[in-house]
C-alpha cells in the first residue's frame, strides 16, 4: 500500500540533500518548468559544494552558482533563451568557481535516460566532432578528451561513434504541476526530461504547484508520467517556478527574470537578491508575500489557465494540504 | 545631433535588417516540411514562414511542443507559455530531438550564432583569447552552450544558421565548434555519419552565404536592397569569395511584413 508522503520544503532539503551531493533538478527548463523554489532553500540551509546535473541552465542553477555554491556542473544549455546569458552561472564558470562540462541538450536527455536503464553508456551520434566531445572542464589536460565522449566502434556497421555516460544522480528535485500525497504526478507542458531523470535519479523529491486527490490520477492515469512507486517525498509549493513559468498555472515574470539575472552579474547583487528574495523567507506565505500578491494574481491570469480546467475539481486548497501534512508529521513521529 | 527616432519616422522605414533576415530565413522553408526551431529568432523566421507561404509546413520546437503558433509575441523559449497556450501536443526532449531529429526524419532545422565561421561551424560556448590551446581553459566570455543546436545540426537533413553580420561574430575558425557545420571544410563530415547534410544557408542581417558543393567553404550567394558586396566581405572576418551570379534577395512584400509582424507581435525585431 503506497504511503503519503508530504513533507515541508524545509524538511525535503534536510532530508534529501547535503553538501557536495550530486544533485538533479528537473524539468530544468529556462523559462518553463523547474524546481526554483529548492534551490532558494538550499542556500537557507547553507548547502554547498554542489555537483549539478541540470539538463539546462534555470534561474535556480544562476542563482545557485552565482551564489558560489556550486563546484561542478553538467548541461546541454546554460543560458536564459530569450532573457540572455545567465550572468550567475557565467560568472561563476569565468572566475573558474564553477567547472561547467557542456553536452547539448539530446545528450543530457540520453544520458539520464542511460541511468533509467542502468546501461553502461549510450551510443552518441550526436556530439562527436565538435569541442563538446574533444574538450573536458572537468579533465582541462585530457585532450582530446577520453574520459568524456570517447570513441567507440559500432560493432555491427565499424562506424566510429562516441559513448555517452549514464547519470544516476544521487537525488532529483522535480518539479511537476499537480501530484497527489502519494506522488503520482502530472506534467503540463513538456516533459523535458523529466520522465527520464525520474527513473535515473537514485531518490526523487516532486516539487509540486498542487496538490490533487488521487482519484484525479484514476481518471487519467495515461497522464501520470511519474507513478508514485519511484517517488520518495512530495512537497507542495504553489509558484515553485516562478520567476519562470508552470502552464496552466503562472506566466514568467518578465520583470522579476531580468531583474535577478541582473542582479546575479556581481557579488553585490547577489547578495542583495540573496537578502531580498531568499534569506528568511521560509514559508509559503512569506514567499507569496515576497513575490507581491498583486504580480501572483496577474501572473495567474494566463492564457494557458485552460490547460487545468480538467483537473480544478481535484485540486486541494492549502487548508486541506496543511491538514494531511499534519498527518504525515504525526505518522513520522508515531 | 543624435536624437533618439520618433515613432514617425521609424514608420517610415519600410522593415529593419532584422526582419529582412528572419523573412530571408522563412524563405528557406518549405511548405510540408518538418521543421524544428530552435530559441529566439529563429522561431519567429520558422513562424513566420508557416503564417505566410508555408501552411503545411510541420513544425516543433525542440521543447517537444507542437502545433503551436505564438501568443503574445516572442516566445521566451521552446517550453513558454506563448506557445503552450494553443500546442497541440507537448513531449519531450528525447521525441523532438531525438525520434524527430537524431533519426534523420526531420527536414530542417534554424539555429542561431554567436560566432560562425568559413566552414559553417558554430560557436554559442565561449570566446577565449587566441585559441584555446591543448588543454581546455577558462573562456574570457561564457555563451549559452550548444542547447539543441549540436544535436539540430548532426542531424537535421540541412541546417539554415541565422547570424547578426558582424566581423567578430564571423570569423575564419570558430574558437570553439558546439554546433558541426562542414567541421575543415570538403568530407570532413562523412567521418562522424552524421545523418544531416550540414547547413545549405547562413542567412544575416546583410545577406545569404551558401557553401561550395565540394570544398563546403561559404561563399556570398545574395545580397540585401540596402547592402553591398562590399560591406558585406568588409563584416566578414575570412577572405569571401563572392558568386559570379550573385543576385539582389527580393525586398519582403506587403503580405510578408503583415504576416512576420503578426508572429512578431511585440515587435522583437523592429528593435534594432
Amino acid at each position: 500500500m503506497s504511503q503519503q508522503k508530504l513533507i515541508t520544503l524545509a524538511e525535503a532539503v534536510r532530508r534529501y540533500t547535503h553538501d557536495g551531493i550530486q544533485y538533479a533538478s528537473g524539468a530544468a527548463l529556462p523559462v518553463g518548468s523547474d524546481a526554483v523554489v529548492f534551490g532558494r532553500e538550499l542556500l537557507r540551509q547553507g548547502r554547498k559544494n554542489l555537483h549539478a546535473i541540470f539538463h539546462c541552465n534555470t534561474q535556480q542553477l544562476n542563482l545557485l552558482a552565482g551564489a558560489g555554491a556550486v563546484t561542478k556542473a553538467e548541461c546541454g544549455f546554460s543560458g536564459l533563451e530569450v532573457f540572455g546569458f545567465a550572468n550567475g552561472l557565467r560568472r561563476a564558470v569565468e572566475s573558474g568557481q564553477t567547472a561547467l562540462e557542456d553536452y547539448s541538450n539530446l545528450a543530457m536527455a540520453l544520458r539520464l535516460l542511460g541511468g533509467a536503464l542502468n546501461w553502461p553508456f549510450v551510443p552518441a551520434t550526436v556530439n562527436i566532432g565538435s569541442d563538446i566531445q574533444h574538450r573536458s572542464a572537468f579533465a582541462p589536460d585530457d585532450y582530446p578528451a577520453k574520459s568524456k565522449i570517447p570513441t567507440v566502434t559500432d560493432p555491427f556497421s565499424g562506424r566510429e561513434i562516441g559513448a555517452f555516460s549514464p547519470l544516476r544522480p544521487e537525488v532529483a528535485a522535480i518539479h511537476v504541476s499537480l501530484a497527489d500525497p502519494l506522488g503520482n504526478a502530472i506534467l503540463l507542458g513538456t516533459e523535458w526530461s523529466r520522465f527520464e531523470l525520474a527513473r535515473a535519479a537514485q531518490k526523487v523529491v516532486l516539487i509540486a504547484d498542487a496538490i490533487v486527490d488521487t482519484d484525479c490520477m484514476r481518471q487519467y492515469p495515461n497522464l501520470v508520467r511519474i507513478p508514485d512507486v519511484i517517488v520518495d517525498a512530495v512537497v507542495y509549493h504553489p509558484f515553485a517556478a516562478w520567476p519562470q513559468s508552470s502552464p496552466g498555472f503562472y506566466d514568467a515574470d518578465e520583470a522579476h527574470m531580468k531583474s535577478m539575472n541582473k542582479s546575479l552579474s556581481s557579488v553585490e547583487g547577489t547578495a542583495d537578491y540573496l537578502r531580498e528574495h531568499v534569506t528568511g523567507i521560509d514559508d509559503i506565505d512569506a514567499y507569496l508575500d515576497n513575490i507581491g500578491r498583486d504580480k501572483v494574481a496577474e501572473l495567474s491570469d494566463t492564457a494557458t489557465a485552460f490547460l487545468l480546467a480538467p483537473f480544478r475539481q481535484w485540486i486541494k486548497t492549502p487548508a486541506e494540504v496543511a491538514a494531511l501534512l499534519a498527518e504525515t508529521t504525526e505518522e513520522t513521529a508515531a | 545631433m543624435n536624437a533618439p527616432q520618433t515613432s514617425t519616422q521609424l514608420e517610415q522605414q519600410p522593415y529593419t535588417r532584422q526582419e529582412m533576415m528572419a523573412i530571408a530565413t522563412g524563405r528557406e522553408l518549405h511548405d510540408g516540411e518538418l521543421a524544428i526551431f530552435g530559441v529566439g529568432l529563429s522561431m519567429l523566421a520558422g513562424y513566420f514562414a508557416q503564417a505566410h507561404h508555408a501552411p503545411r509546413l510541420r513544425s516543433m520546437t525542440e521543447g517537444g511542443v507542437y502545433g503551436a503558433t505564438p501568443v503574445g509575441g516572442l516566445p521566451w523559449g521552446i517550453e513558454c507559455n506563448r506557445i503552450s497556450a494553443n500546442a497541440t501536443s507537448f513531449t519531450n526532449a528525447i521525441d523532438a530531438l531525438g525520434f524527430l531529429v537524431a533519426s534523420g526524419r526531420c527536414d530542417v532545422g534554424i539555429i542561431g550564432a554567436a560566432q560562425v565561421d568559413k566552414f559553417g561551424n558554430v560557436n554559442t560556448t565561449g570566446i577565449w583569447d587566441g585559441d584555446i590551446g591543448d588543454s581546455y581553459r577558462l573562456p574570457k566570455t561564457r555563451l549559452t552552450g550548444a542547447g539543441g543546436a549540436n544535436d539540430i545540426a548532426c542531424g537535421a537533413g540541412r541546417v539554415v544558421i541565422m547570424v547578426t553580420h558582424e566581423p567578430k561574430r564571423f570569423a575564419d575558425k570558430v574558437s570553439y565548434i558546439s554546433s558541426p557545420g562542414y567541421l575543415d571544410g570538403g568530407a570532413a563530415r562523412e567521418r562522424y555519419g552524421f545523418v544531416g547534410g550540414g547547413p545549405s544557408a547562413i542567412v544575416t542581417t546583410l545577406g545569404i552565404l551558401r557553401p561550395d558543393p565540394v570544398t563546403k567553404e561559404f561563399f556570398l550567394d545574395a545580397y540585401y536592397a540596402f547592402s553591398s558586396v562590399e560591406e558585406i566581405r568588409a563584416a566578414t572576418g575570412w577572405d569571401l569569395k563572392v558568386s559570379p551570379n550573385v543576385r539582389v534577395v527580393p525586398e519582403p512584400t506587403q503580405e510578408e511584413l503583415a504576416a512576420l509582424r503578426q508572429v512578431d507581435a511585440t515587435g522583437a525585431l523592429r528593435k534594432r
